[in-house]
C-alpha cells in the first residue's frame, strides 16, 4: 500500500510518502495559510515526482490539518445561531462562572469577549426534558420554525441545538433538525446529543457551538481538497486526524470538525510511538521542541492517554471530546531571555517568532533567546546552520546575551548562556515529569522521542534529569507528525451516559447501550469501506466513587455484562484511581457514568527500511572538530573538545561518544558529555544516558 | 482576643532557624521556584479532582501548599482567593498547642476560627515534614465540608455561639506518629449530616497533605535544607519587592472609601451594618483600618479576623497593584505578598468579634472590604481600580431528608455575582466576583443527584448599570424544589447597590424571592434559617449588578446599539441613559438625532 500524510503547519507543510517496502521519503513546502490546499496539493505532486509515481498510484491521503484549530484561535469563525431550552438562553455567557485570573479585575472572560454565539441569535423555545429523559413541557414546534427564520434573517451560517438532557432523549434535538432542514435549507446543523451525547450542560453546549462555529469553513476546506485531490487522480478518499489519535474520513470531519481541533499535536505524539516502535520501545515520552512552544506527550506501551474533562480544552473554550494528553509549553528556540524587575532570570513564553527572531539571525532582533543560547555555546554553527542556507552571526547571540542577561548577572556569557537553556530545560522537565512520574509512570520504562527541529537539542540533558534511560532521535524529527499520520488507524469514539452505580447496576442498560454504540460505530465505519472482520471494538468506562465529581477512564473487562462484569469493573476502577490520586476506597460503591466504544478499522502497518549497516566506528562521518560549552557537576561552564558528525553519512551500527553534535538539514542533535550513542538498524539515533551507568564524571 | 497593633498586623512570619542561610545561583533559584510552584498546583488538582463535597470539587473552594515551622507560605495552590494565605493562620493555631511535640506520620486536623481559621467549615489538615530527623516545615491544606454538625444542616446564620455553628476542632492529631486514631475520625464523623461526603473529603484533603509532604522531601533530597529555604526566603524577597514597587508609586496618604452597609446580621433585619474602610499608605506599607465599622453582631455574621480579614486584604492588594492580566511577571505567592499588606479592625467589632461569637458566615462582609479597598484607591489607580462590583457571596444550602428518613442531603451552592465596570471595559458579567473564584454545579448534574429542578438559569433582565463603560450583569436563577426542603443562606443582596464611579450610574440590587410570579410571591431576606420550602415551591435568585464607570453619554454609540441588539438595554434607555437615538425600524442608530441629543 503506497500511502502519503500531509501535516499542514504555521509555517510548513510536510508531506511524507511510505510504501509497502517500508521505504520513505519526505518533503518540506512553505504553508499557504489563504488555502491551505495549495501547499497540500503542491507538497503532493513534487514528492510523488521526487519518488517516481503518480499521484493515481496513492491507496491513501492521510491529512492532519491545523484549520480548525486556527479558526477557534484567531476567532474567525462563522456566525452561529443557537437553539435552546427557555429560560436557559446563557449558558455559554455564564459558563462555569469562574474566572482564568484568581488576582485580576482588568481580566477578559474569553467566552464573554469573544462569544462563539452572540446573544441576539441565542433563541429559546419552549421544551423540557428531566434527567430520566422524560418530556416534561413538549417540544413547541411553531416557535421552533420562528426562531429558526429570526436566525435565517439574521443571516447565521451555522445553528447549533443544544437542550437540557438531550443526551438521555435526543428527540426534541431531532425535531428541531428536521425543521430547520425545511426552513433553512444547507445551513450547517450541530445537534449537542450528536456531537457530544454527555451530561453537563455548559460542556456540551460549548462543544456543539463550537462545533457549529468551525463547521462551515472547515467542510468548505475538505471539500475543496478532496475536489482537488480527487481530480488529481488520487484514488482513495482523504482521511483526517482527531484530537484522540485517530483517523476519520473527509464525511465524518466534515459533521464533526470539532473533533480535529487539538490533532496537530497528537500527530506528533503517535509519530513518536511508530518511532519507538521501530526501535524496539514501546513506551515513549515525546518532546517535540519548535520556536514557541513545547509540545509533550506520554504514551505507555505505545498506548495514548485520554485528557481529563477538565482540561479538554481548545484555546479558551472547553471541548468535550476526546482529547490525547499532549501538553503544550510555552518553550521553544524563539523564547526570549531576560533578567526581570524583581531581578529573576526569566526564559519565555514570550518569544521573538520568526520575526525579528533570535539576536543571531541579524533580522533587528536584539534580545537573546534559547536559539542565540545555543549559538553562544557552540552547539549551533554558524556555517552550517540550516546546511548554511542561512547565515547566522553568532557575534550578535555573544552580545545579545552579555548586554541583557550576564552584565546584569554578573557572570560570563557562557554561564547565562547554561542558564537559558537549563531553565528552559526544566519547564520541559517539569512538564513531563507532571504526566509521567506524577500519574503513576516511571520514565525508567520510557525512552524520550525527540521531535522537532530543535528537540534533539533538548533531549540528551532532560532524559539525564529524569533517569529517562535512552533518547530516540529520528530521521527526520522535524516531521514526526506527518509520520504519526501514517502509522494510525482509524476510529471512532461514541459515549452514552448510563448513570448508574456499582452497588445496584442497571446491567441491562450498560449492554443495551454497548450494543447500540458498538452498532451505531461498525455502522459509522462500514459506511467508510471498511469490513466488520477488520474493525476492532474497544468498549470504556468514564467511572468515579459515588459523590465524586470527576471520572476517569478505565478500560471496560470483557465479556458478558452481569454483577460479575461490574465487579470487575470497579476493580479496573479502582487501580486507575490509585494510579492516578494515590489511594482507593474498596469498600465504596463505584458510579459508572459513561460508557465508551471506540471502532478501530486497522490499517496495515509495514516496518521502517533498514539502513546501510557500517562497523562501530564513526569516522567516516566526522564533519569538524570544535570547542562546545557545557557544565560540570556543580555547574561550572566548561569548554569541551566536541566531534561535529553529518548525520547523512552515520550508518547503522555506528557508535559515537559525547559530546558530539550530528549536523542535518532541518535539525541538530547534542549527545552529552559522558553519554554515548549508536545507530540502529532503521538509522535512529539512541542516546544512551549518563544516568543508567556507573562511573558518571559530569 | 488580644487587642491587634493599631499599625495593623499581616499574615507574613518570621523566619525560622533551622536552616543557614546561603547563596543560590540564579539559575538553581529559578529551578526550585519552579518546582514549589508545581507542587502547590499538584496538591490543588488531587485535592479537587477526588474530592466529594461540591464546594471542593466544583467550586475549588480550597487552598494547597508547602509552608516552614513557623507558617510561612512557601508556596499556595491558585485556587481561590479566600484560601491563599489562611492557612499560614491555621499553622500558628496548632503550632500554639503542638510546637514542639510534632513526630513523622502525624496528621492534624483543625478548623477553629478563634485560631486562624477562615471559618469552621473550612477543614485544614497539615502534615508536619521531617527531614534528616527534623521537623523542617508543613504541607497544608483546606477545603470546605458540606456539613460540620451545627444547628443547621450546611450553613447558619442565626447561631448563638460558634459551639452552635459546628463541631470544633482543635489541633487534633488524627494520625498520631503514623497511627490513625480511628475512633476520633468516627466520632468526628458521627457528628455531621454528611459523614459520607466528609469521610472522602478528609481522606482527599490528607491525600493532598501527603503528597506534598513527599515532593517537598524529594526537593530537600535533591538541593538539601539550606538551598531550598534559601531560595524559598529569595522568593518571598523577590513577591515582596515587586509588590512594594507598586505600593510605593500610589502617593503615601489615608483613603477613604464611601461608607457602605450590609443589608442585616440575619436576625434584627432592620439594623443595617455599617462598613468603614480606610486605605493608608505609607513608604510601601498598606494597612487597612476597619475602625468605625459595625461592632460585633449576635449571629454567625462575624468575621474571624486573622484567617479572613488578613488574606482578603493581602488578595486585594495583589489583585489592585499586580492585576495578573496587566502584569507580565509571574509573581508567586508566598509570604512576601502577605509582608506589606496589613490590617486593623478594633476588638468587639464585625471584622474582629470576641470569641465565642459565632463567625461562619463571613464572605459577604470581606468582599464588601475588597470592594471598598478598590473604591478607596480609584483616584489614586485609575487604571486599576474598577466601579463596585456584587462584592457580596451569594451561598445557599437546600437540604432536607432522604427517602430513609434517616439521613440528611445537603447541597449547598455558590451562586455567581458580577463585576463593576473597568476604566476602558465593560464589567464582567455572570462570575465570581473579588474574594470569590467557584465553578457552578452542572444543572443537569443537580437534576441527576436531587430533587430540585431548574427552571431558569440566565442573564437579568434588568439593564446593566449604565456608564461610559457599563457595568457587569448578574445571573438570575430559578429553582424548583420537588420535596420538602430547607433553605439556609449566608448572602448580601446589596440593598446599598454597588457604587458606580466616574459618573457610571450604581448596579442593581440582588433579591431572593419565593413562588415569583404567583399569588403566593414572597420576597425573603438574604439571611435566612432554616427556612422551609414545601414540595412545588419555586425559589428565584437574583445576583446583584456591578456599576458603571464614567459618564454614559460618552459611551460608544455602536456599544449601545450592540447592547440592544442583544437584549440589554432598551431603545428607550439608550436614548435616555445613553443619549444615543436608535431607529426602531432599521436597528440603527441615528447618528443626526443622536449627536444632537449629546449636544455635539
Amino acid at each position: 500500500m503506497k500511502r502519503i500524510g500531509v501535516d499542514v503547519g504555521g509555517t510548513f507543510t510536510d508531506v511524507m510518502y511510505w510504501d509497502e517496502e517500508g521505504a520513505i521519503a519526505v518533503h518540506k513546502v512553505p504553508s499557504t495559510p489563504h488555502d491551505p490546499s495549495l501547499a497540500t496539493v503542491d507538497g503532493v505532486r513534487q514528492l510523488a515526482d521526487q519518488v517516481g509515481i503518480t499521484l493515481g498510484e496513492l491507496d491513501q491521503f492521510l491529512h492532519g490539518t491545523t484549520v480548525a484549530t486556527n479558526i477557534v484561535l484567531e476567532h474567525n469563525g462563522s456566525d452561529v445561531g443557537l437553539i435552546t431550552t427557555e429560560g436557559f438562553r446563557d449558558i455559554l455567557h455564564i459558563a462555569r462562572k469562574k474566572r482564568p485570573f484568581n488576582y485580576s479585575s482588568y481580566q477578559d472572560l474569553p467566552w464573554q469577549k469573544w462569544q462563539l454565539v452572540r446573544r441576539r441569535n441565542r433563541r429559546v423555545v419552549p421544551e423540557r426534558v428531566d434527567a430520566a429523559g422524560t418530556v416534561l413541557v413538549p417540544l413547541d414546534e411553531d416557535a421552533v420554525r420562528e426562531q429558526v427564520r429570526v436566525l435565517r434573517d439574521n443571516g447565521v451560517q451555522a445553528i447549533a441545538v443544544c437542550f437540557l438532557h438531550s443526551y438521555r432523549n435526543p428527540a426534541h434535538e431531532q425535531a428541531v433538525r428536521r425543521i430547520i432542514e425545511q426552513e433553512y435549507p444547507g445551513v450547517f446543523i450541530s445537534l449537542s446529543s450528536d456531537v457530544a451525547p454527555q451530561y453537563r450542560e455548559y460542556e456540551r453546549f460549548s462543544t456543539t457551538a463550537l462545533n457549529a462555529f468551525v463547521g462551515p469553513k472547515v467542510s468548505g476546506y475538505l471539500h475543496n481538497l478532496s475536489g482537488t485531490t480527487r481530480e488529481a487522480g488520487v484514488r482513495g478518499d482523504v482521511a483526517l486526524m482527531t484530537s484522540a489519535g485517530g483517523l476519520i474520513t473527509t464525511r465524518g470531519a466534515i459533521a464533526n470538525p470539532v473533533l480535529l481541533l487539538t490533532s496537530g499535536v497528537v500527530a506528533g505524539l503517535l509519530g513518536g510511538c511508530a518511532i519507538g516502535k521501530a526501535s524496539g520501545q514501546p513506551s515513549v515520552i515525546t518532546l517535540d521542541v519548535g520556536g514557541t512552544s513545547a509540545d509533550i506527550g506520554v504514551a505507555p506501551d505505545g498506548k495514548l492517554r485520554m485528557k481529563h474533562l477538565l482540561d479538554t480544552r481548545i484555546g479558551d473554550y472547553h471541548a468535550m471530546v476526546p482529547m490525547a494528553e499532549v501538553d503544550t509549553i510555552g518553550a521553544g528556540g524563539g523564547s526570549i531571555a531576560f533578567i526581570d524587575e524583581g531581578g529573576m532570570f526569566r526564559v519565555g513564553p514570550r518569544s521573538a517568532g520568526a520575526n525579528p527572531g533570535p539576536a543571531c539571525y541579524a533580522r533587528g532582533g536584539t534580545e537573546p533567546t534559547s536559539t542565540d543560547a545555543m549559538v553562544a555555546m557552540g552547539w549551533l554553527r554558524a556555517d552550517s546552520f540550516l546546511s548554511g542556507a542561512m547565515s547566522i552571526q553568532s557575534e550578535l547571540a555573544v552580545k545579545a546575551i552579555d548586554e541583557h542577561l550576564a552584565a546584569k548577572l554578573g557572570t560570563t556569557v557562557e554561564h547565562a548562556a547554561i542558564g537559558v537553556f537549563q531553565i528552559l530545560a526544566h519547564a520541559m522537565t517539569e512538564a513531563i515529569s507532571l504526566h509521567s512520574v506524577r500519574k503513576g509512570y516511571d520514565p525508567r520504562d520510557f525512552y524520550l522521542v525527540a521531535e522537532g527541529g530543535a528537540g534533539p537539542l533538548f533531549a540528551w540533558h532532560i532524559a539525564e534529569q529524569l533517569g529517562i534511560p535512552g533518547v530516540i532521535v529520528p530521521h527526520h524529527p522535524g516531521i514526526a507528525s506527518a509520520m504519526g499520520l501514517l502509522a494510525t488507524d482509524i476510529r471512532a469514539e461514541i459515549p452514552a451516559t448510563v448513570w448508574t452505580s456499582s452497588a445496584d447496576p442497571d446491567t441491562d442498560r450498560i449492554a443495551a447501550e454497548f450494543d447500540r454504540l458498538t452498532a451505531q460505530a461498525v455502522e459509522y465505519l462500514g459506511a467508510d469501506g471498511l469490513a466488520p472482520e477488520d474493525i476492532v471494538i474497544e468498549r470504556s468506562l468514564d467511572c468515579r466513587y459515588i459523590g465524586q465529581g470527576y471520572e476517569l477512564r478505565v478500560p471496560a473487562p470483557d465479556g458478558e455484562i452481569d454483577t460479575d462484569w461490574v465487579a470487575r469493573a470497579a476493580e479496573a476502577f479502582h487501580t486507575v484511581h490509585e494510579r492516578t490520586y494515590l489511594q482507593r476506597f474498596d469498600d465504596k460503591p463505584v458510579h459508572l457514568v459513561n460508557v465508551r466504544v471506540t471502532a478501530i478499522g486497522k490499517v496495515g502497518h509495514v516496518p521502517l527500511a533498514e539502513i546501510d549497516t557500517g562497523g562501530t566506528d564513526a569516522s567516516e562521518a566526522v564533519k569538524a572538530s570544535t570547542e562546545a560549552v557545557f557544565w560540570t557537576r556543580d555547574n561550572q561552564s566548561q569548554v569541551f573538545a566536541t566531534t561535529v558528525y553529518d548525520r547523512a553519512l552515520l550508518k547503522a551500527g555506528n557508535e559515537l561518544a559525547g559530546p558530539a553534535i550530528i549536523e542535518q538539514f532541518d535539525s541538530t542533535t547534542i549527545i552529552g558529555p559522558g553519554q554515548h550513542a549508536t545507530i540502529d538498524k532503521v538509522g535512529h539515533i539512541i542516546i544512551e544516558t549518563a544516568t543508567t551507568r556507573e562511573g558518571d564524571q559530569r | 482576643m488580644t487587642a491587634l497593633d493599631p499599625a495593623g498586623v499581616s499574615l507574613a512570619g518570621t523566619a525560622p532557624e533551622n536552616f543557614a542561610s546561603v547563596e543560590v545561583d540564579p539559575i538553581t533559584l529559578r529551578v526550585i521556584g519552579g518546582a514549589l510552584n508545581s507542587i502547590a498546583k499538584e496538591m490543588a488538582q488531587i485535592l479537587y479532582r477526588m474530592a466529594y463535597s461540591s464546594l471542593i470539587r466544583e467550586s475549588e473552594d480550597l487552598g494547597a501548599g508547602i509552608f516552614d515551622v513557623h507558617g510561612r507560605e512557601l508556596c499556595e495552590s491558585d485556587s481561590t482567593p479566600m484560601h491563599c494565605g489562611s492557612i499560614p493562620a491555621y499553622i500558628r493555631g496548632i503550632n500554639r498547642k503542638l510546637a514542639g511535640t510534632y513526630q513523622p506520620g502525624d496528621v492534624i486536623l483543625h478548623n477553629h476560627p478563634y485560631h486562624g481559621a477562615a471559618h469552621s467549615p473550612d477543614y485544614g489538615i497539615m502534615i508536619p515534614i521531617f527531614f534528616g530527623g527534623e521537623h523542617v516545615g508543613f504541607a497544608g491544606c483546606t477545603g470546605h465540608v458540606s456539613d460540620i454538625g451545627g444547628n443547621f444542616p450546611g450553613l447558619c446564620m442565626d447561631v448563638v455561639d460558634v459551639w452552635a455553628e459546628g463541631k470544633l476542632l482543635d489541633s487534633v492529631k488524627i494520625y498520631d506518629a503514623g497511627v490513625r486514631n480511628g475512633a476520633l475520625i468516627q466520632h468526628i464523623l458521627d457528628n455531621v449530616r454528611t459523614p459520607e461526603q466528609n469521610a472522602g473529603d478528609l481522606e482527599a484533603l490528607i491525600a493532598c497533605a501527603r503528597l506534598g509532604e513527599r515532593r517537598f522531601t524529594a526537593l530537600l533530597e535533591r538541593y538539601g535544607l539550606d538551598v531550598v529555604l534559601s531560595a524559598a526566603d529569595k522568593w518571598m524577597d523577590y513577591s515582596e519587592e515587586m509588590l512594594r514597587r507598586r505600593i510605593r508609586e500610589i502617593p503615601d496618604g489615608s483613603y477613604e472609601a464611601p461608607v457602605s452597609f450590609l443589608d442585616d446580621d440575619g436576625k434584627n433585619r432592620d439594623v443595617p451594618l455599617k462598613v468603614a474602610v480606610t486605605v493608608k499608605v505609607t513608604d510601601g506599607d498598606i494597612v487597612v483600618d476597619l475602625t468605625d465599622s459595625h461592632e460585633q453582631v449576635p449571629t454567625a455574621f462575624n468575621v474571624p479576623f486573622e484567617g479572613s480579614v488578613l488574606p482578603t486584604v493581602a488578595s486585594a492588594v495583589r489583585t489592585l497593584l499586580l492585576d495578573e492580566a496587566l502584569t507580565e511577571e509571574f509573581v508567586p505567592q508566598n509570604d512576601g505578598c502577605f509582608r506589606p499588606a496589613k490590617a486593623y479592625a478594633p476588638e468587639g467589632t464585625l471584622f474582629n468579634p470576641d470569641f465565642p461569637a459565632s463567625c461562619f458566615a463571613r464572605f459577604s462582609q470581606i468582599n464588601r472590604i475588597f470592594d471598598s479597598m478598590n473604591l478607596a484607591l480609584a483616584d489614586v489607580l485609575p487604571d486599576r481600580a474598577v466601579a463596585g462590583s456584587s462584592a457580596a457571596l451569594c451561598a445557599i444550602a437546600y437540604s432536607g431528608l432522604a427517602a430513609d428518613g434517616q439521613s440528611y442531603w445537603v447541597y449547598i451552592e455558590i451562586n455567581e455575582g458580577s463585576y463593576g465596570a473597568r476604566n476602558g471595559k465593560d464589567g464582567m458579567d455572570c462570575v465570581d466576583a473579588l474574594m470569590a473564584n467557584t465553578r457552578n454545579n452542572p444543572i443537569e448534574e443537580l437534576e441527576l443527584n436531587h430533587s430540585m429542578i431548574a427552571e431558569r438559569y440566565e442573564l437579568r433582565d434588568e439593564p446593566p448599570a449604565p456608564g461610559q463603560y457599563r457595568g457587569g450583569i448578574g445571573s438570575v436563577r430559578q429553582w424548583r424544589m420537588l420535596t420538602d426542603t430547607f433553605i439556609g443562606s449566608e448572602a448580601d443582596n446589596r440593598s446599598d447597590p454597588p457604587r458606580g464611579l466616574a459618573g457610571g450610574h450604581d448596579g442593581v440590587a440582588g433579591s431572593f424571592t419565593r413562588n415569583v410570579a404567583t399569588d403566593r410571591e414572597e420576597l425573603l431576606h438574604s439571611k435566612v434559617t432554616q427556612e422551609k420550602c414545601a414540595a412545588g415551591d419555586t425559589l428565584e435568585i437574583k445576583l446583584p449588578s456591578g456599576g458603571g464607570y464614567g459618564d454614559p453619554r460618552e459611551r460608544d454609540q455602536d456599544a449601545v446599539l450592540e447592547d440592544v441588539l442583544d437584549d440589554y438595554v432598551s431603545i428607550a434607555d439608550a436614548r435616555r441613559h445613553y443619549g444615543v437615538v436608535i431607529d426602531p425600524s432599521t436597528l440603527t442608530v441615528d447618528e443626526p438625532a443622536t449627536a444632537k441629543l449629546r449636544g455635539r
